[in-house]
């Protein structure tokens, strides 16, 4: 029991970065970005495919260092999103969505058919976890949920630091009124590309954060539900454009999901085997909810005014 | 080659039919509907449920399926477009009378579209259905094309009913009042257009396009849950290529889209296949649409046909 709880603690940290990552992009930035899956999948797998012993089945056997790995899933992603930031950006709003949506869609068919690179569906195996020698296998739990929650605090820090700065002023206003924005002498182009890089980065830390807790990775588990659309569903309960929110947002979401595992129970067992799709109805619902009563998010107080800037 | 040419017209005229629907949505209720893919499912299934009821009675003239197809399609037509409109009505019109941005409304639609294909996949399941099991015989046509009657039967339905969406937007009096909207929601209310009729209008037009374009698709494919979602990125680039709101935009945007995929996947097939490089490349078939878009929006930011900005 506690186990399962230390768990949903850890995917939940995960999520958390993701969720923080995405509310720079959308909350402050106005960055409508569809395509957190591609970045949290590539931080993943540029991290497992660093980190793995040597294999015949797919690109790999470097053997690196965790922290390395990791370091090279915030790079790849960084360059990633700097390469396409430069057609996307010159889009706003829907079309950059679509675009973003279309990069997933695109890194998806790869992962899933390149299987030299990564051995398709059947996915990585055998990455290696931080620090398992150091502790008793069972209490590993544990020792993952302090590296995951410090990880949090500090990507935490790291955006609640940045976007009080004068920085984060201009990325509010490019998200208030970009034209205007622009008048005022701000090359918003040039913000809008910083925020999405260091976003994207932050989404690519989450990914490797991911493979190197459960040890396996599958294309699966990037599908757009799951990497894409809960992540929006944590901001947007959370309160978007509220950092401390948003973490909130992304515990109580998480702990929806997991929770609506009981539905298992109460469904007749013909469609047992589709509770995937109940949850997912479940999860949309909701959104619908969330959207239709509480624009600003269950979890925030008050609009967020110029002054919680100053 | 021609083989290539000629399916990717038939692929071509299914996404122009979806994305005419698309294009009014996207400029007279100034979002970007990211359900539309999911309906597009809705409404093949929908068919295929009255199919069920009647059965094929039939063929005609060498097709694989009879008249019961045809009137299953006529009245998931009228079911979809009830649909449609109690969606707009439950959903949309809420979030139209609180005036968010169409970002938001965006965002609303994608939690709209995990619900539409979570319920799709609760009553059907992900198993691949067919209209019918026959098996078609191409026929031989000149210049060595060979074509199967459904394929003709399908490129001809489309054009049929883009001709008869273009006679209504051209010559009715909601059409005119539709294209003025689309061309400037406020100088057309000024001059006394009703707003709750022209979106009505809208949502019946695309809603019936998308439920024939769904079948179609059935009829020349498979039915898959996924499909619709696989659908929309074509949709969208087809609608930002020919820009939004432009009739012959989605026109043309939906067959380069069509022939493209079909043309370069192939030939590129062809040269490795010819250089003896192993490897599948009809599975980058989605890709294509989306490095088009990425050249067009780097060419022409906005869209083949999009006026240039004043």
């Amino acid at each position: 029991m506690i186990s399962y709880f230390v768990s949903f603690l850890i995917m939940g940290s995960i999520y958390a970065m993701a969720a923080l990552a995405l509310n720079l992009q959308w909350g402050f930035t106005g960055l409508m970005n569809f395509g957190i899956g591609a970045f949290y999948m590539l931080g993943a797998y540029t991290s497992a495919i660093l980190t793995c012993p040597a294999t015949t089945e797919h690109l790999g056997g470097f053997g690196l260092p965790v922290l390395i790995g990791v370091i090279g899933a915030a790079l790849v992603c960084g360059v990633l999103a700097f390469l396409i930031g430069f057609p996307a950006l010159r889009l706003r709003g829907g079309p950059f969505a679509i675009a973003l949506l279309a990069i997933h869609e695109t890194l998806l068919l790869v992962v899933r058919n390149e299987s030299w690179l990564t051995n398709g569906v059947w996915g990585i195996r055998g990455i290696p976890r931080p620090f398992f020698e150091m502790v008793n296998p069972r209490h590993y739990g544990y020792l993952y949920l302090i590296i995951a929650a410090g990880l949090l605090i500090l990507i935490y820090l790291a955006i609640g630091k940045v976007v009080r700065s004068p920085w984060g002023r201009v990325l509010r206003g490019i998200s208030e009124d970009e034209d205007l924005t622009s008048m005022s002498g701000k090359d918003c182009w040039k913000y809008k590309m910083q925020s999405f890089v260091f976003g994207s980065m932050v989404m690519g830390v989450a990914g490797a954060t991911y493979v190197h807790y459960t040890g396996f990775v599958s294309p699966q588990v990037f599908n757009p539900l799951m990497s894409t659309f809960i992540v929006w569903l944590m901001v947007m309960v959370g309160g978007t454009g509220n950092n401390r929110g948003v973490i909130v947002g992304a515990f109580l979401v998480w702990a929806i999901w997991v929770g609506s595992d009981f539905l298992t129970d109460f469904v007749p067992a013909a469609i047992a085997t589709r509770i995937g799709f109940i949850r997912m109805l479940f999860v949309g619902i909701i959104l619908g909810v969330t959207i239709l009563t509480k624009p600003q998010g269950i979890l925030s107080r008050k609009r967020l005014t110029v002054d919680w800037y100053l | 080659m021609a083989d290539l040419l000629v399916s990717g017209i038939i692929y071509g005229s299914i996404i122009a039919l979806g994305a005419i629907g698309l294009t009014l949505i996207s400029s007279i209720l100034n979002f970007f509907n990211f359900a539309y893919g999911d309906l597009f499912t809705l409404g093949a299934f929908v068919t295929l449920l009255f199919l069920g009821l009647f059965g094929n009675s039939g063929t005609i003239a060498g097709l694989s399926f009879g008249w019961g197809l045809v009137l299953a399609t006529l009245l998931s037509v009228v079911i979809m477009v009830v649909v449609v409109l109690l969606m707009d009505r439950l959903f949309f019109k809420p979030l139209r009378d609180i005036g968010v941005t169409p970002l938001f409304m965006s965002l609303a639609s994608l939690g709209l579209a995990f619900i539409l294909r979570a319920i799709i996949n609760i009553f059907w399941g992900p198993e691949v259905r067919y209209y019918s099991p026959a098996i078609q015989i191409s026929r031989r046509l000149p210049l060595g094309i060979r074509v199967k009657p459904d394929e003709l039967f399908v490129v001809i339905c489309a054009l049929v009913l883009v001709a008869l969406v273009y006679m209504f937007l051209k010559r009715t009096k909601m059409g005119k009042a539709m294209r003025a909207f689309s061309d400037n929601s406020v100088l057309a209310k000024a001059s006394g257009v009703e707003t709750n009729k022209v979106i009505m209008w809208t949502w019946v037009i695309a809603g019936a396009l998308i439920t024939v374009a769904g079948t179609l698709y059935g009829i020349q494919v498979q039915l898959r849950p996924i499909m619709g979602w696989h659908f929309l990125i074509p949709l969208f680039v087809a609608v930002i290529m020919g820009a939004v709101g432009s009739f012959w935009g989605a026109m043309i945007g939906g067959m380069v889209i069509g022939i493209s995929e079909e043309m370069i996947t192939g030939l590129i097939q062809n040269t490795f296949n010819s250089m003896q490089i192993e490897a599948d490349m009809s599975v980058y078939k989605p890709a294509v649409a989306f490095v088009l878009v990425v050249a067009i929006l780097l060419l022409k930011p906005h869209g083949i046909f999009g006026k240039r900005e004043p």
